[in-house]
């Protein structure tokens, strides 16, 4: 299938851009509360434009302009290798670890220029967590795991740490079934237990964005629907973009779905109008499950 | 909770739901703090990064020391007399390697024939005939636990090892002691006296020898002989008190010999001489060096069997193949070079090894050719460079430097060429 | 044909109880003399094997030699430990294919230098180095250049097996510590050095193993003199040293000097199998773990 339409399509955007560049993440947004994600429900957070990345001299994504709205889910769907891991990938440079990958245009979290050789990238993953395909604790005790984030970046008491790998865990929904073995190895928690706490060392360093690439692909349904359930509730304090090849887990759990074909963005918009009247007619053919 | 939370708490807010704790509360934004913070550990960072580079670096400059400093040692007593001499204690200037390179490569020789056919054997055995049987299993894994054991035993105690079990042989066949006995001789060896004959010029014939216990024999009355030749005719007995007088003719005079003419004891080998026990000689010390190097042979094997597709076998067995045919049709011949590139690897370490030759060999160097049987004894170029550089004097120590040179030298072709025949395999 | 390769293979167990039945039989005669005692031998501080011409006259006690091979190992380990990590970590973490590209084939070249021109190097560099450096602080022989040869020559092990325990690590761990925000140094050092724990120390271990049997350098650099002390300037003849010194010296087979030989390379024996069988027990684990 060609892409007809080599254009593409700039999502409608209810915010003026200005609004979102003064509104800088400060103590005091940073930790959005419900209160505040009420508020700025369209409020724009990341800003995506003509954007291109490669691997070497293969172009994974053409000329891209996509924008990510504040506390809500965005689905990346499509079928296999039509850029959208690579696409999650460079929102929190973790392509850096890839010798050959390399970008350009317009990625902006904020008014922070995500692209720029300049930017800090420990403090961007730091406010940008990611949680991977395969669940992937660190062979450590599950106390540990979600310490590891906090240790890195803050000086804490014990108390403080300990406070805090509570809270992450209560929030990953992984606390009651952990509470009585933290110094357990991790390793030793079923696939869905794993996620979720690798969910909840995510959250320990205190991200706005959570990344996620096809979080439930390599796990059981009954875990899945934990997970799903999980990042319906998380949305509330977290802007969320999750890749998935499940469109029905895309239709559960997001609000906004945007559908990528050979590297190039075809469509996207609020959830129920890219499943029920999808605008291009290859959306309409992939949501169909016609083809991927 | 006991740090208490200014977050205000939305009415939505379900109960489960927590208040943020403080410290996530700081520390996501970018406060100088923090950027303090990021921008240390990035400094970090790259400080551990410069180390890696240089201490990996390292080793390419100790490389270069190493080979520049012996170049430098050696380059003056890099001559032809180098490789065409033999040690010399009166001339050191004029020493030379050659018996040395022809000992290694026979040695080698040795040491390839004996550890090659069986490290291959035990890789097959351990890697394609996997046994189901629990206890067989557990056997298995002790075999490869021993073989991994195995490649971590110091090569002196392979020496000592080679020292019982093939230079004494436990003693079981006799000691070896000059002049005494020669152990159990199966083979390849005449003996026979030594007699001059009155030809003079030091003509001489031979008189088989009968027992070995008697190092010498003196002629009292005619007896059977050899000539050179190998032709048998009755030696005759000349006694000069009995005024017959000597003979004239140079025929019969080289069949006589004066009556108490004695003889000593001489030995006819041939390359194929062969005894128990094998004494010091380079067989020995070969089958010490292949001892040593089995358990590498064994590992590279197994792994290059190991690395052959899966996929290969079952395709084999899915068209009918027997265990047998699928071995010798399609494992081993995928892992062939692997195999190789295994064995010329060992092969390298055991041109290079010298304590176990050191002890089954002892430390002398003085031999001025090869190997002439299988119990000759020879001389290495990893001993003869020991002897050269623990000897204080100068020409010797910048030949031991030339003779690394020609041993690397010797290494490095041996290496070119498994990398040579790998790849030409991997053409075909 | 399938016997004939089951024999192969038992032949390998052959070989370990010949060893073992070697040293056993042949230490007796000496442990058995009337001239030696076991206990003089475990805690004995003199060993005059070599030097005093009366069998009357010579102290048998271990400890010299070992403190000899435990000094050279020491500084050996010293040297090749952090190097072959750090290399390890380089190789597997941050070079790039051209720099493997020579790193790689420099390594494998060391690897592959006999033993005995390490020792000549010893001899001809890093002793007069030394002595250069300090002023004559350092005997012509002593254990430090040895050790430093003996390093030289475990650092490809110890990177080789090292790495191989890192690239073990699967790639998910790398890119979960990134993603928490960890630099390049973090993830290697709090993540994948950890899980890769064992691997590591079975290379540790082998490599010990191997610096306590190594027998050229020691015999060319290390010196002749047994010394039980803990200054690595001295000369310092370790337990392969002697062994080689006897068999080059004009010892005939069948004195009790001789066959100290026996016992010593029965102590060699134990300790190197000991460490070797701890490595590969250890080896076995990491491999099974992420399997």
């Amino acid at each position: 299938m060609i892409p007809e339409q080599t254009q593409p399509i700039r999502l409608a955007i209810d915010m003026p851009q200005s609004a979102s560049a003064t509104n800088a993440p400060t103590t005091d947004t940073s930790a959005p509360s419900p209160a505040d994600a009420s508020q700025s429900a369209e409020e724009l957070c990341i800003e995506i434009s003509h954007f291109n990345a490669w691997y070497g001299s293969f172009q994974a994504i053409h000329d891209l302009s996509l924008d990510i709205r504040r506390n809500q889910v965005t689905a990346f769907i499509g079928p296999s290798g039509c850029g959208k891991s690579t696409l999650l990938r460079w929102i929190n440079r973790m392509n850096d670890i890839v010798p050959t990958a390399h970008s350009n245009g317009t990625l902006r979290i904020h008014d922070l220029d995500v692209l720029s050789p300049s930017t800090d990238v420990v403090h961007l993953r730091r406010q940008v967590g990611m949680v991977f395909q395969k669940p992937n604790p660190f062979p450590k005790t599950i106390y540990e795991n979600v310490a590891f984030g906090p240790r890195l970046h803050l000086k804490l008491r014990r108390g403080e740490l300990d406070e805090l790998v509570e809270w992450s865990l209560r929030k990953a929904a992984v606390w009651d079934e952990v509470k009585d073995r933290l110094n357990a190895p991790a390793l030793g928690l079923s696939g869905g237990q794993q996620q979720r706490l690798c969910i909840a060392r995510a959250i320990a360093v205190g991200p706005e964005i959570l990344l996620m690439d096809e979080p439930c692909s390599a796990l059981d349904p009954a875990s899945t629907l934990a997970i799903e359930d999980l990042i319906y509730e998380l949305r509330e304090q977290y802007t969320i973009v999750m890749v998935t090849h499940n469109m029905q887990q895309a239709s559960r759990c997001s609000d906004r779905t945007a559908f990528f074909f050979e590297g190039r963005l075809v469509e996207s918009g609020p959830t129920d109008d890219v499943f029920t009247k999808p605008q291009q007619k290859r959306t309409d053919d992939y949501v169909r499950g016609r083809f991927g | 909770m006991n740090i208490e939370s200014t977050t205000p708490v939305a009415p939505n807010d379900s109960e489960s739901q927590r208040p943020v704790p403080e410290a996530i509360r700081q520390g996501a934004s970018a406060t100088t703090e923090s950027t303090q913070n990021s921008q240390r550990r990035i400094r970090r960072s790259k400080t551990f990064y410069g180390i890696c580079v240089s201490v990996s670096f390292l080793s390419i400059v100790v490389l270069a020391v190493l080979l520049i400093s012996i170049a430098v040692q050696g380059r003056s007593r890099l001559t032809p007399t180098l490789l065409t001499g033999a040690h010399s204690t009166s001339e050191p200037a004029s020493s030379g390697m050659y018996p040395a390179i022809i000992g290694s490569l026979s040695i080698c020789a040795v040491c390839a024939l004996s550890a090659l056919p069986l490290g291959i054997g035990t890789a097959i055995f351990l890697e394609e005939f996997q046994p189901t049987n629990p206890w067989l299993r557990r056997l298995h894994g002790f075999l490869n636990l021993n073989i991994s054991n195995l490649a971590g035993v110091p090569s002196i105690v392979y020496g000592l090892l080679g020292l019982s079990l093939f230079v004494f042989m436990f003693n079981a066949f006799g000691q070896i002691k000059v002049n005494e006995s020669s152990g159990t001789e199966l083979m390849g060896v005449e003996r026979y006296y030594q007699i001059l004959t009155l030809a003079g010029g030091g003509d001489s014939v031979l008189v088989r020898q009968t027992d070995l216990a008697l190092p010498t024999i003196t002629i009292t009355e005619p007896i059977e002989a050899v000539d050179r030749d190998g032709n048998t005719f009755r030696l005759e007995v000349w006694d000069p008190k009995s005024g017959t007088p000597k003979p004239k003719d140079p025929a019969t005079q080289h069949r006589t010999v004066r009556l108490g003419q004695s003889g000593g004891a001489y030995a006819k080998t041939s390359w194929y001489y062969f005894r128990l026990p094998f004494g010091r000689s380079f067989l020995a010390a070969g089958l010490t060096l292949s001892l040593v190097i089995l358990p590498i042979v064994i590992i590279a094997a197994q792994e290059a069997l190991r690395s052959v597709s899966p996929s290969l076998r079952e395709a084999s067995y899915g068209l009918g193949a027997t265990k047998w045919q699928t071995v010798r049709n399609v494992s081993l011949p995928a892992a062939i070079p692997g195999i190789m590139t295994g064995a010329i690897l060992a092969m390298g370490r055991a041109i290079g090894e010298a304590a176990p030759i050191l002890v089954v060999l002892g430390a002398t160097v003085a031999k001025n050719s090869g190997p002439q049987n299988l119990m000759d004894t020879v001389v290495t170029m990893p001993v003869l460079i020991f002897h050269w550089a623990g000897d204080p004097q100068v020409t010797y120590q910048q030949l031991a430097a030339a003779a690394i040179i020609v041993l690397l030298l010797v290494l490095l072709l041996m290496n070119s060429l498994a990398i040579y025949l790998r790849q030409k395999i991997r053409v075909e | 044909m399938l016997s004939m390769l089951a024999m192969c293979a038992m032949a390998t167990i052959g070989i370990t109880i010949g060893i073992i039945v070697m040293l056993v039989t042949q230490s007796w005669h000496f442990f058995n003399s009337e001239y030696v005692s076991v206990t003089e031998f475990l805690t004995g501080t003199r060993w005059t094997a070599l030097q005093s011409k009366n069998i009357e006259d010579a102290d048998f006690g271990i400890w010299p030699l070992l403190s000899g091979t435990f000094r050279v190992t020491a500084i050996a380990m010293l040297i090749a430990l952090p190097s072959g990590l750090i290399t390890a970590v380089y190789l597997s973490e941050f070079a790039t294919k051209k720099v493997r590209a020579v790193l790689k084939p420099t390594l494998e070249i060391i690897a592959g230098i006999p033993t005995v021109v390490l020792g000549y190097f010893a001899v001809l560099v890093i002793g007069p180095s030394l002595q250069w450096m300090t002023d004559g602080g350092f005997d012509a022989f002593n254990a430090t250049s040895a050790g430093i040869a003996v390093g030289i020559l475990c650092l490809p092990m110890v990177c080789s097996l090292s790495e191989d325990a890192l690239h073990a690590v699967p790639r998910a761990l790398r890119e979960g510590a990134y993603g928490l925000g960890c630099t390049p140094f973090e993830t290697s050092v709090k993540v994948v050095i950890p899980a890769a724990l064992s691997g590591i120390v079975s290379a540790f271990l082998l490599a010990f193993s191997r610096a306590i049997g190594e027998t050229m350098v020691v015999a060319l650099a290390a010196g002749t003199q047994a010394t039980y002390t803990i200054d690595p300037r001295t000369q310092s003849q370790t337990m392969t040293g002697f062994i080689v010194e006897m068999i080059k010296s004009e010892n005939e087979y069948g004195t009790v000097q001789y066959f100290s030989l026996y016992g010593v390379a029965i102590t060699l024996f134990v300790i190197t199998f000991a460490m070797t069988l701890i490595g590969q027990l250890v080896r076995r684990r990491y491999r099974e773990s992420y399997a």
